[in-house]
């Protein structure tokens, strides 16, 4: 971090020292023109010393910044290479041992057997599901769960066998005489590769103190052991590179400089190109997100045999079970349905509260209220949106939830709790009040003074001009913004991880708690956590889910208000 | 130097409205209206004539359409409006504070510049007063309303097949005799229009001035209008507002042949507008 | 007036009264949907700061600390390495042992040492440390008394009642544990008659709770609501019974854990009556604290915990020994400075928002380093370089786009790329940083190129006629014409940034942090955490004290916002332009 840091403090320098001399020389340039007259220079000077400037400093500021982003994959990748090296002959032995032990063997067989016996079951299976035939479905069920769980205790019992031998090789000869590098790449590399990261961050928590290593090992410590030398060679090199480059940078542009050197066009290229780039990243973000997405979707659902449907339809939501690899019960275990009966729920219980309260309260705003209530009112709505949504949840978690309880069980509800959909909709409702009013507020406004003038002309009051000129008018708009906040609700998620409760209930009883999509990405990915376990992936599924929704209301929100915005403008 | 000229002629002339024939509908008294700070009319006192069409001409900004929205009381959506003076219509004050001004529009029919059909269907839009107002007691009562209002309108052979498009679906023209065929299915007494023709290409705003023509035997109309023209076509009265003042008014006929004031004559002529 | 026109009329008018009447409802709808959102507000801003009242405030406890050297100086030597190694924790614990010296039983002390957190003996240790010479002699040292203690000192979850007693008692000795209070008149008749009467209103409630449950049983449809509602009830009878039991007149009445606490207070000692003779004269008590002292009393109190011990988590011995010491003056209660001084605890009485303060002005300094130049660089590109072609589209889409994704996807988004894929530390401000940045970006852009759009063509026009390049003209004149919008939009944004949780949830910076993160460029990949998520790691803390602290943060927190948008009103007022 330091060396760094001096660097970029170095480049910064250089950076303004070559500013300085492209000034300088393009000032000398203008006075030494032909007779002593002075020569008029394309460019003004601070623009030939911009020029410099950009390039001695522009470059070499991207590579630390691309030394910091991407350093320290860099340095794990060289010390894992040590790692692999030093222990290859360690591996070696073990892939012997591996090849060599008949019991793998037999493993190794049984599951290739079980698994041709899945594929031909399942497919069986379908096909007796096809013709409905009850009997047959049933009984090859059964024997479907018999071949998964042989499969799964054969390949329990494979690993458990292979994590025998490789204790024994450690324990044996070899491993007596193998350096802690060598043991330690051994280790390394017959981890799960779910383990691997974590592994690597505990070196790295020993090494440079990121964070609290899980466990301390021989093993950890030697690979921590060589962090610090690669990461040292790396960042004097890069740090070397980078002002080696600015400093020959600086000098070839130098003599660039003359009186008719067009430095201005050439400095606004680099602004505009450097104006792209930062619009393309917003591309890039999207990128990001989809291609992450739909990566890690794509592992969860290799993870549950692309199985898709289940999850889309499935009313079993359980991914705890998952977790471990011996249990049958994987099947059913990732059905999204209550996830998505509770957002909706919740949604609809916000929806009930937003859209009148909203609507009704723009209705007001734009048609009825003076400019002294307005310049009260519409502070207080910017007020209420502009509330963290972690505050509406300790709100709704601390007043709103113990309040409707205590009131359902005075009613005679027996089952009541405080984490329940009725409380968590409530409190998105009034969080989603200011959206639509102001949504509205301005779709009200754009409908144009004609109609209303036309209406009040028939002898229409307000509030029939209102609902029979203006509300119609205004139609598609309010969809849209009713839209945009349905989208809005959906991605909630401080609210509903306070307040809704985490049981993956099927039901539409607002009294009971249920759980939405985005409380069950927290609860999957806070905590302890495997990466690469089908438990956590299918948080990105389920993101996946929640942005293809979201995405698909927000188009066709921002499509209708676009058309109604047309058929007024 | 407009000031001297203003100051003589408001001691030169006194203006006295003359009503063509017979019965006086409308009919103000030093009628004033604020919008915050403008003065946008200054003591404008006038008869305007039943079943007769009056035209309302003069410059940009003069304060014609002010007029106007002050006889069914429009310029009360307006925040920043003030009026004051009399309005009286068959000689019952309209700016009186127990005048409902629901009861007063429903007897004062009015028809914009820029047509504005009502986003529902033609049907809908003829049928918008007599529903609001309660005026058909079965179906067939407001089928009859609107048939007759759009006959009125002379738009009923063109719509007849589809009463349930949209009224946004019209022609320009078209869309101009619907507004004037809501507002005539209320029966009202007076018809207000402010430039009805203005965003109408010459065959539609010949079928309006036709409709017009037609309609007088029925309505007190008062119409504001940019077209001279249009006014000596159209109109049995005219009257001339000039910065916010009613300059001269008489019957068309005079006030084009005949100005008596200096700036109805630069106008007529085209010296200035 | 023709003849139809006078029906019409006649007929508008007839409904007149109708229509107004809707008109009036109608408008007072919008009335009531603005209350309604103004009610909201109040509610949600009122309860949160009632909540936050008892943060505000803190009871500190003074001890005179007797630092003996071989405790705090094992080693003899006086070096810091020695010091380092005393057990100050002991030192705390003989002190308050020396306030009430008759504790002697190990679970008592236990309830003793409960008075407060032991974290509390390494302030001890450094200040010995720091001045070695005060080893042998006493010291005045203070620290916060625990968090239950200190609600109850504010009477926030205790409710009690203390009454000078009506008649002399007398105390004797039943066997070692057990003593016996008699007076000549029914001093305790008032207690019994009260607590029998609480007793049988809970009776009742619970009655009609039971046989509701046995309705819903019967009426039940299937059998597993059935069983479930009749479980309920042979639950609800069972309690039933017990009170029904208790609540008998004419019987001596037990106090137990489920009943008010009665405490007899003399002198130094405090007694817990453990039941009441049915006359009210009698009761049989257990001492809780001080001497022993039997024999004839005048001047005594009832002292009355109304609140039952398993409706607190303060016992009724730390109650009378939290009461003694602060009638003995070693309590006392001042501004909560701690709350804003100290980075997390697990103690709510040494829990603090620095950390979280430190760690959002961290984040927010990266996500504005981000955020703010690429979102104007993007804005200027779209209105005053970008071609129209599909490129353009492509952006203009997906930045509308992007505005709407739900925050918790760009949380995704940062866990899988920047710490899985690039590496960068979990927890750390930079990376939050950055997540928030790419969150940020859509309304930043909006905003700005809304403030560019506003500058009116012709300054552009009149740049480019005097022969600025069109980068000149964008940089010289329109950017800065558009800047206090441009500055509005960004702030605002930042403050949105600010108050956000849920994609900090997802790159782990909801981790417990016991120390503030440095202010300062080590502090950017430190773990942290930030104020919202402060908030949301407090609101399920299950100590009662925690919620007040957390309606006190989420004060601080607003208040951070409000700065935030104050900055941006007055940049708007100071540089607004009008043309």
């Amino acid at each position: 971090m330091q060396v760094s840091l001096y660097t970029a403090l170095a480049l910064l320098v250089l950076t303004a020292i070559g500013f300085l001399i492209g000034r300088r020389r393009a000032l000398a340039a203008a006075r030494s023109g032909q007779d002593g007259a002075r020569e008029r220079l394309h460019s003004l000077p601070n623009y030939h010393g911009y020029y410099i400037a950009l390039w001695t400093g522009a470059p070499a500021l991207i590579l630390i910044a691309l030394y910091g982003v991407l350093g320290s994959s860099l340095t794990n990748m060289l010390a894992l290479g040590e790692l692999e090296r030093a222990s290859a002959p360690l591996r070696a032995s073990y892939e012997q041992a591996l090849t060599s032990d008949d019991r793998l063997i037999a493993l190794a067989l049984q599951t290739r057997e079980a698994e041709g016996e899945i594929v031909t079951v399942r497919a069986a299976l379908a096909a007796a599901r096809e013709d409905s035939d009850r009997a047959g479905s049933e009984a090859f069920s059964g024997r479907l769960t018999e071949a998964l769980r042989a499969r799964n205790d054969a390949t329990a019992e494979a690993a458990a066998r292979r994590a025998e031998l490789a204790a024994a090789l450690v324990a044996g000869p070899q491993g007596q005489s193998a350096d802690a590098r060598a043991l330690a790449g051994f280790e390394y590399f017959t981890l799960p590769a779910e383990r691997r990261e974590l592994f690597i961050s505990d070196a790295r928590a020993f090494a440079f103190g990121e964070g609290l290593p899980s466990r301390d090992t021989p093993q950890i410590r030697a690979t921590a052991q060589l962090l610090p030398g690669y990461q040292n060679i790396f960042r004097f090199s890069i740090a070397a590179l980078a002002l080696a480059g600015a400093v020959l940078a600086l000098t070839l542009t130098r003599g660039r400089i003359h009186a008719r050197f067009r430095a201005r066009n050439r400095v606004e290229r680099v602004v505009s190109v450097a104006l792209l780039i930062c619009s393309i990243i917003a591309i890039l973000t999207t990128i990001g997100i989809v291609g992450s997405l739909l990566f890690e979707s794509g592992r969860f659902f290799a993870s549950i045999d692309w199985r898709v449907h289940e999850f889309l339809f499935g009313t079993q939501w359980s991914p705890q079970i998952g977790i471990r690899a011996d249990q049958i019960g994987q099947t059913g275990a990732f059905g999204a349905v209550p996830l998505f009966a509770g957002t909706a729920l919740i949604m609809v219980i916000a929806m009930f509260v937003a859209v009148p309260v909203g609507l009704f309260a723009a209705i007001f705003l734009s048609e009825y209220a003076g400019p002294t209530t307005r310049a009260w009112a519409k502070p207080a709505l910017e007020v209420l949106a502009g509330i963290p949504t972690v505050v509406y949840g300790f709100f709704a978690l601390l007043t709103v939830g113990p309040f409707l309880r205590d009131f359902a069980l005075f009613l005679g509800y027996e089952d009541a709790v405080t984490q329940s959909a009725l409380a968590a909709g409530l409190v998105m409702g009034v969080m989603i009040i200011p959206f639509v009013s102001s949504l509205s507020d301005d779709v009200i406004n754009a409908v144009p003074q004609s109609l209303r003038d036309g209406s009040y002309a028939m002898g229409a009051t307000k509030s029939e001009t209102v609902r029979l000129v203006v509300m119609p008018a205004a139609l598609p708009g309010i969809v849209g913004a009713v839209l945009l906040a349905v989208s809005r609700a959906v991605g909630e998620t401080m609210i509903v991880v306070m307040a809704a409760g985490q049981g993956a209930n099927l039901t539409a009883n607002p009294l009971e708690s249920v759980t939405t999509i985005t409380v069950q990405i927290v609860m999957l990915l806070t905590g302890d956590q495997e990466f690469d376990s089908p438990k956590t992936l299918s948080a990105f599924a389920l993101g996946l889910v929640l942005f293809v929704m979201t995405l698909c209301l927000n188009v066709l929100a921002l499509h209708v208000v676009r058309r109604y915005r047309e058929k007024y403008d | 130097m407009v000031d001297t000229l203003e100051t003589q002629h408001a001691e030169k002339t006194v203006y006295h409205p003359v009503s063509q024939d017979g019965a006086i509908k409308v009919a103000t008294r030093a009628v004033n209206v604020l919008y915050g700070d403008k003065h946008a009319i200054i003591d404008v006192t006038a008869d305007i004539p039943d079943r007769a069409v009056t035209s309302l001409i003069g410059p940009s900004g003069c304060g014609k359409s002010t007029y106007l929205r002050c006889i069914n009381r429009m310029n009360d959506t307006i925040d920043t409006a003030r009026v004051a003076g009399s309005v009286t219509i068959d000689g019952e004050e309209v700016n009186d504070r127990s005048v409902d001004p629901v009861l007063l529009r429903a007897r004062v029919g009015m028809v914009f510049q820029k047509p504005n059909p009502f986003p529902k269907s033609i049907y809908e839009n003829v049928a918008y007063g007599p529903r609001i107002h309660g005026l058909a007691a079965t179906p067939d009562e407001l089928d009859e309303i609107v048939r007759t209002s759009l006959e009125k309108a002379g738009l009923w052979d063109e719509v007849a097949d589809r009463l349930a498009q949209p009224g946004t679906s019209l022609s320009g023209g078209q869309q101009q005799r619907l507004t004037i065929a809501r507002a005539i299915a209320v029966n009202p007494e007076v018809i207000l229009m402010d430039e009805p023709c203005s965003a109408l290409d010459p065959i539609a705003t010949a079928r309006i001035e036709e409709l017009i023509d037609e309609l007088r035997e029925n309505y007190a109309i008062i119409m504001v209008t940019h077209s001279m023209a249009q006014a000596a076509r159209v109109s049995q009265m005219t009257a001339f507002f000039h910065l916010g003042k009613l300059v001269e008014y008489g019957p068309t006929e005079e006030i084009f042949t005949n100005p008596r004031d200096q700036r109805t004559q630069d106008y007529i002529t085209g010296r200035f507008g | 007036m023709t003849e139809p026109q006078r029906d019409i009329r006649q007929a508008v008018r007839r409904r007149l009264a109708r229509r107004h009447r809707a008109e009036r409802r109608f408008q007072a709808y919008g009335v009531a949907a603005l209350a309604a959102a103004g009610l909201f507000l109040v509610l949600l801003l009122g309860s949160i700061a009632i909540q936050s009242a008892p943060a505000i405030t803190q009871h500190k406890l003074t001890l005179p600390v007797e630092i003996t050297a071989e405790l705090a100086d094992p080693r003899g030597d006086l070096s810091e390495a020695s010091l380092r190694r005393g057990s100050y924790n002991t030192l705390i614990q003989n002190a308050l042992r020396e306030q009430f010296p008759t504790v002697a039983e190990r679970a008592e002390l236990r309830e003793l040492f409960g008075l407060y957190s032991g974290v509390n003996a390494a302030r001890l240790l450094n200040r010995v440390a720091s001045a070695p010479e005060l080893v042998g002699g006493r010291v005045e040292f203070t620290f916060p008394i625990s968090d239950d203690a200190d609600l109850y000192l504010k009477g926030v979850t205790v409710r009690e009642r203390i009454q000078p007693g009506l008649a002399p008692i007398a105390i004797s000795a039943e066997d070692t544990d057990r003593w016996r209070l008699v007076s000549d008149t029914p001093v305790f008749a008032e207690i019994l008659v009260e607590t029998r009467q609480a007793l049988s209103v809970e009776a009742a409630g619970l009655e009609r709770r039971r046989d509701d449950a046995v309705e819903r049983a019967e009426a039940a449809r299937d059998e597993d609501a059935r069983r479930a509602a009749s479980a309920t009830a042979e639950r609800l009878d069972a309690q039933l019974q017990r009170l029904r039991i208790q609540a008998q007149p004419d019987q001596a009445l037990q106090l137990g854990p489920t009943t008010k606490s009665v405490l007899v207070q003399v002198g130094d000692g405090v007694y817990r009556l453990t039941g009441i003779g049915a006359d009210g004269a009698s009761a049989s008590a257990q001492r809780l604290i001080g001497e022993v002292s039997a024999g004839a009393v005048s001047d005594w109190r009832l002292w009355t915990v109304l609140t039952p011990p398993t409706a607190r988590l303060i016992s009724d011995r730390q109650i009378a020994w939290a009461r003694a010491l602060s009638d003995r003056g070693l309590v006392e209660n001042g501004f909560n400075t701690i709350l804003f001084t100290r980075a997390d605890s697990r103690e709510p009485e040494l829990a603090g928002v620095l950390g979280a303060i430190i760690g959002s002005v961290l984040t927010m300094v990266i996500t504005m380093l981000l955020a703010v130049p690429v979102g104007v660089g993007t804005a200027i590109y779209l209105e005053e370089y970008a071609p129209k072609n599909r490129l353009t589209d492509l952006i203009e889409v997906n930045i509308n786009n992007l505005a709407a994704v739900p925050s918790i996807v760009f949380g995704l988004l940062g866990l899988a790329v920047f710490i899985n894929l690039f590496g960068m530390p979990r927890s750390a401000p930079l990376t939050g940083g950055m997540v928030l940045a790419l969150m940020t970006l859509p309304t930043v852009i909006i905003s700005s190129r809304a403030a560019l759009r506003a500058v009116p063509p012709s300054i552009r026009e009149a740049a480019l006629g005097v022969g600025a390049s069109h980068t000149q003209a964008v940089f010289h004149h329109v950017l800065p014409m558009a800047m206090p919008g441009i500055l509005t939009g960004s702030i605002i944004g930042l403050a949105q940034a600010l108050g956000e949780t849920a994609p900090l949830l997802m790159i782990g910076m909801v981790a417990f942090i016991a120390d503030a993160p440095a202010l300062g460029f080590g502090g950017f990949t430190d773990a942290a955490t930030v104020m919202p998520v402060q908030i949301f790691l407090w609101s399920s803390g299950a100590e009662r004290a925690f919620e007040a602290r957390t309606a006190a943060a989420i004060l601080v927190l607003l208040a951070m916002m409000l700065s935030f948008n104050a900055v941006a009103i007055y940049l708007r007022r100071r540089f607004e332009r009008r043309w």
